[in-house]
């Protein structure tokens, strides 16, 4: 695999596709990121610390068969992004998800995040992966729990991370 | 045409970042040659880097080669631009110490320069390069490139800007 965009999988949803990362997409990533919005996933970057952050993530499936897609509505409109990564920093795989303002609260990054287990599991072969979520973000830990995943009290967190940083969720495939 | 994502010289194959990559650059990004290109990087950073070196690629369709002798990756060449509306950043950097006074980033550099002024079309790019260099100084010299007068920009202080363009010495 080398992460050129066609070598990426697409997925499709009863409303959204799931797709490679494409510059048309990184103005309102970099303005999302700008925002207070990105306080609890990679803090408040500048354009190009958002642009290093897009495309290491689009790149990370050259490496490691696994990286970020772009959420789309069937339009084409770009709507946020679900991630596999594994970073240096990562003890494990991680599941991570972030919709701009204009598409939250209409279930997008669950029916998303449903997408990309389905294909991590069923796909890719993965046994598990967690989510490293702020403890304040309630909105991702629900969310988290409503895809099935479980706290997970044991698990190594990221490296130079505290409890106060990161609490950890479980997914697991279902056997 | 689109750009080719392996090219070929006398030496060297060209061609896009791989996980086994990784050990050699991160070596690079710890060691003091990372010195003119803002480092040294952590792990964790020069994973993300290698990472955004590929998803340059993903995302405007162009980018840096590795530069791998018989089989190993020895450096990194290539174009760089984040936005369509600036001008390309033209860039090598050898990785291993061991690769270096035999001419391969010359090398390497000269067969992405042809390819994108002969084959694509391309016409102009910069090359930004630390004063104390003179390796890189040397190979921007050898591919054809003037040294201008242009600040240095804010993320890169104290740099030298050479230009390059299609039709110049070779």
């Amino acid at each position: 695999m080398t992460a050129l965009a066609a070598d990426i999988p697409v997925i499709e949803t009863e409303r959204l596709v799931l797709r490679a990362p494409k510059m048309a997409d990184f103005p309102a990533f970099a303005d999302h990121c700008a925002s207070d919005r990105a306080t609890f996933s990679t803090g408040r970057l500048t354009r190009a610390q958002a642009w290093r952050e897009f495309a290491s993530a689009a790149g990370a499936w050259a490496l490691q068969g696994h990286g970020a897609w772009s959420i789309a509505d069937k339009d084409d409109t770009y709507l946020g992004e679900i991630a596999i990564l594994h970073p240096a920093e990562f003890p494990e795989v991680e599941l991570g998800w972030t919709v701009m303002a204009p598409a939250e609260g209409k279930g997008i990054a669950f029916e998303a995040a449903q997408a990309a287990l389905r294909w991590a599991f069923g796909v890719r072969g993965l046994a598990t992966l967690v989510s490293y979520i702020t403890p304040g973000n309630k909105r991702s830990i629900a969310l988290a729990e409503r895809v099935g995943a479980v706290w997970d009290a044991e698990a190594a967190l990221p490296e130079g991370e505290t409890a106060n940083d990161s609490v950890v969720y479980r997914h697991r495939g279902r056997a | 045409m689109t750009p080719a994502t392996t090219l070929t010289t006398d030496r060297l194959t060209l061609r896009l970042p791989q996980a086994a990559d990784l050990p050699t650059y991160t070596a690079f990004c710890a060691s003091d040659r990372s010195r003119f290109v803002m480092g040294p990087f952590d792990a964790v950073q020069a994973f993300n880097k290698l990472c955004a070196m590929v998803g340059h690629w993903t995302l405007r369709g162009f980018g840096r080669y590795v530069m791998d002798l018989g089989g190993r990756g020895i450096g990194h060449v290539g174009p760089l631009a984040m936005d369509a509306r600036d001008l390309p950043e033209f860039t090598w950097t050898l990785w291993d110490p061991a690769a270096e006074g035999q001419g391969l980033a010359t090398e390497a550099a000269l067969a992405v320069k042809a390819h994108l002024f002969e084959d694509l079309g391309w016409t102009e790019m910069i090359i930004r390069i630390q004063p104390g260099n003179t390796a890189s100084c040397r190979s921007a010299e050898r591919i054809g490139a003037v040294l201008t007068d242009a600040e240095a920009p804010d993320w890169y202080p104290g740099a030298l800007t050479y230009r390059l363009t299609a039709g110049g010495a070779a």
